[in-house]
């Protein structure tokens, strides 16, 4: 494989949790160099905080101090407009604004962005969006493209697989289980969501993810929970509910203030899924780990208590 | 049985557009019309108690007017789709309301896929099995027509109405507009309001100086054309002697303007994707006044809204090139009166010296 000599940036935030095989495979495979940046850190997240409008998610935040912590250390900055996967397959429109909202906020610095632009409904699937990023690029042949677009695909899928097979297995464990319903940036997120897992780790619980179930069997069974839902990873998160509620003791809607599908989405989990003891966690820059863990500790308390082991 | 009976259909009060909504439901649809109450505190109050805590701030809002809707006799509901959150509203407010114990019948448009001719045909035969599709698609362009004279009268009001130099002729002309629109009972009654309103706005003298202040407004589809929810925004600017130019309105999003693709060319040095529903045309607008001179942009969203949050680094950029100052506003719930007044007078005065000094 021949090296371009083209750094490409990945923010270590938002999407990385979702395509990062994807991206790292399809980029290296074609000669290009990959830098991402430190897992999230406080002074991540104060850069961040400092950039972003205050209004905006704490996912935004952590997002643009990742991007700012790659200014200077490649070429290009990879930052997709993923807008949907066909109807009712949507994103949430942050994503859809990402790029364009990334380069006004870094005016005074003059980001190099890599972009492509995902959206079905438009007729721009994945494959042709790719391919046409990488022809500005100008160094990438159609073949080399279609070589790492395929094994992309498939080391990404395979990836996937694993981690719900490591699901799979863990749901069969004994023990107490209780299910974490959160996009994956801030379930893996180490200043976000980690704490909590770590936090039922510790204290003999195993944490399951909604999240990590075959996909197209939970869109399917997201229309169960609901029907409308319009936005692909929330319709993960139902239809990972729908197919785990009966075999865990809890439920945690883990958030990032202020998510805008999950304040929606999360009240009508609420609503739908009875008789289960459900937590409903949100994360905002200031919460320490303190706050959350006293709630996490009763939330376990109350679990036990239901099930008479305390 | 249920076909014989009409159905009580209401939508959630919604700027002064409920005179179409009652033309149409009345005259293309054949059901009963419950004008919800006027949107008030209570409203908002009882909207927020029910609703989850970070929802955008028009879904309390719907949420509070549908409560009061039902409880001035409605039976059924209706919800639009839309391209935000704003396509999961019906579901949840349905959710909330039937677990508050109300009956109704909730006829959502998030159900349907509204780009197919026959879904289109299906939602119109929930409303009324019997309806006419000739007569309804005639009626329903009459009411379409009013929207178009809602807008435009509302928007030359707004532009004028803090020069009036009568002492209130040009409020009163369209306070009779309004009047005559939610009682227009068919086209002729439509087509008179509008021309009686232009004769009567036409004829009130203006005290209007050569280069009066000029703000444009941009923002949020609901709050920036609900009055009530933006606490009279463009009123308490217009009071203040300043020409008011909103584009934001349903005519201009939905009826004149069917793409924004030819809009987004004009943004292209801007931004290089479509980056929400209503960004193209914020951007768009705030760019536009910029370039026209104005002397200010307001801003206006309500609490939490995602796609209006991403459109404001733009917007902060248009501020810098331009040099023209923008304010912008975010509503909730607990926004208050005195608080919005304050910040609108340190507007003005900055902008009049602005204007004084350049």
């Amino acid at each position: 494989m021949k090296k371009v000599g083209i750094t490409i940036g990945l923010p270590r935030a938002l999407l990385y949790y979702r395509y990062r095989v994807f991206w790292e495979t399809f980029f290296q495979e074609l000669g290009f160099e990959i830098v991402a940046s430190e897992p999230t850190n406080r002074e991540i997240l104060e850069q961040g905080a400092a950039l972003a409008i205050d209004e905006a998610c704490l996912s935004l935040k952590v997002y643009l101090g990742h991007v700012a912590a790659l200014v200077g250390k490649c070429d290009f900055i990879l930052i997709p407009r993923i807008s949907n996967f066909g109807r009712h397959r949507n994103m949430c429109t942050r994503f859809e604004a990402l790029p364009d909202l990334t380069r006004h906020v870094f005016r005074d610095r003059r980001l190099q962005i890599l972009s492509y632009e995902l959206d079905v409904l438009e007729k721009k699937d994945e494959e042709n969006a790719l391919m046409e990023m990488c022809r500005t690029l100008d160094c990438v042949s159609t073949k080399a493209f279609k070589r790492a677009y395929k094994k992309a695909k498939k080391a990404d899928t395979e990836h996937f697989r694993e981690r719900c097979r490591k699901q799979d297995a863990l749901a069969r464990r004994d023990g107490m289980k209780v299910l974490i319903a959160a996009h994956s940036y801030v379930a893996e997120d180490p200043f976000m969501g980690r704490m909590v897992t770590d936090y039922l780790r510790k204290n003999g619980v195993i944490p399951l993810r909604a999240d990590l179930t075959d996909r197209d069997d939970a869109l399917k069974h997201s229309r169960e929970l609901s029907p409308t839902c319009k936005w692909e990873i929330s319709r993960e998160i139902l239809g990972g509910i729908q197919k785990r509620k009966d075999g865990v003791d809890g439920i945690i809607l883990l958030s990032a203030f202020p998510c805008g599908p999950d304040a929606m989405v999360n009240e009508l989990i609420a609503r739908r899924v009875k008789g289960i003891p459900m937590l409903n966690l949100v994360l905002d820059a200031q919460s320490g780990t303190a706050g959350v863990e006293t709630r996490l500790e009763s939330f376990i308390d109350i679990i036990r208590f239901k099930e008479g082991s305390l | 049985m249920a076909g014989a009976v009409r159905r009580k259909i209401a939508f959630p009060r919604y700027a002064e557009y409920h005179c179409a909504f009652r033309y149409i439901a009345e005259q293309a649809l054949g059901v009963q019309y419950i004008l919800p109450p006027p949107l008030t505190r209570h409203t908002m109050e009882l909207g927020a108690k029910y609703s989850p805590e970070f929802v955008c701030t028009p879904f309390k809002t719907c949420l509070g007017s549908m409560i009061e809707a039902l409880e001035a006799g409605a039976d059924t509901l209706f919800m639009t789709h839309g391209l935000c959150r704003l396509g999961y509203y019906g579901e949840l407010l349905e959710q909330i309301l039937r677990d508050l114990g109300y009956q109704f019948d909730f006829i959502n448009l998030s159900d349907y896929d509204m780009s197919k001719k026959k879904d289109l045909i299906k939602v119109v035969r929930r409303f009324n099995p019997k309806v006419n599709p000739a007569r309804f698609l005639t009626q329903f362009m009459e009411g379409a027509r009013m929207v178009e004279y809602l807008d435009e009268i509302t928007a030359e009001y707004y532009r004028n109405c803090g020069f009036d130099a009568s002492g209130g002729d040009y409020k009163r002309a369209y306070q009779n507009f309004l009047n005559d629109m939610y009682t227009a009972q068919n086209r002729a009654d439509v087509e008179n309001g509008y021309r009686r309103a232009r004769s009567a706005m036409q004829a009130v003298p203006l005290d209007k100086p050569e280069r009066p202040l000029r703000v444009g407004i941009a923002g949020e589809f609901y709050t920036v054309m609900d009055a009530f929810s933006n606490l009279e925004l463009e009123q308490k600017l217009a009071d203040m002697r300043v020409e008011v130019h909103r584009w934001m309105n349903v005519t201009n999003q939905f009826m004149h303007y069917k793409s924004h693709r030819n809009m987004r060319v004009k943004i292209m040095d801007l931004c290089q994707y479509e980056m929400g529903p209503t960004a193209a045309a914020n951007i768009w607008w705030a760019k536009r006044c910029a370039e026209r001179n104005f002397d200010g942009i307001v801003h206006i969203k309500s609490a939490s809204c995602t796609p209006e949050i991403d459109v404001m680094p733009v917007l902060q950029t248009i501020s810098r090139d331009y040099k023209i100052p923008v304010l912008y506003l975010t509503y909730d719930a607990q926004t208050s009166d005195v608080g919005l007044q304050t910040r609108l007078e340190a507007f003005y005065d900055m902008i009049d010296m602005r204007k004084k000094v350049l």
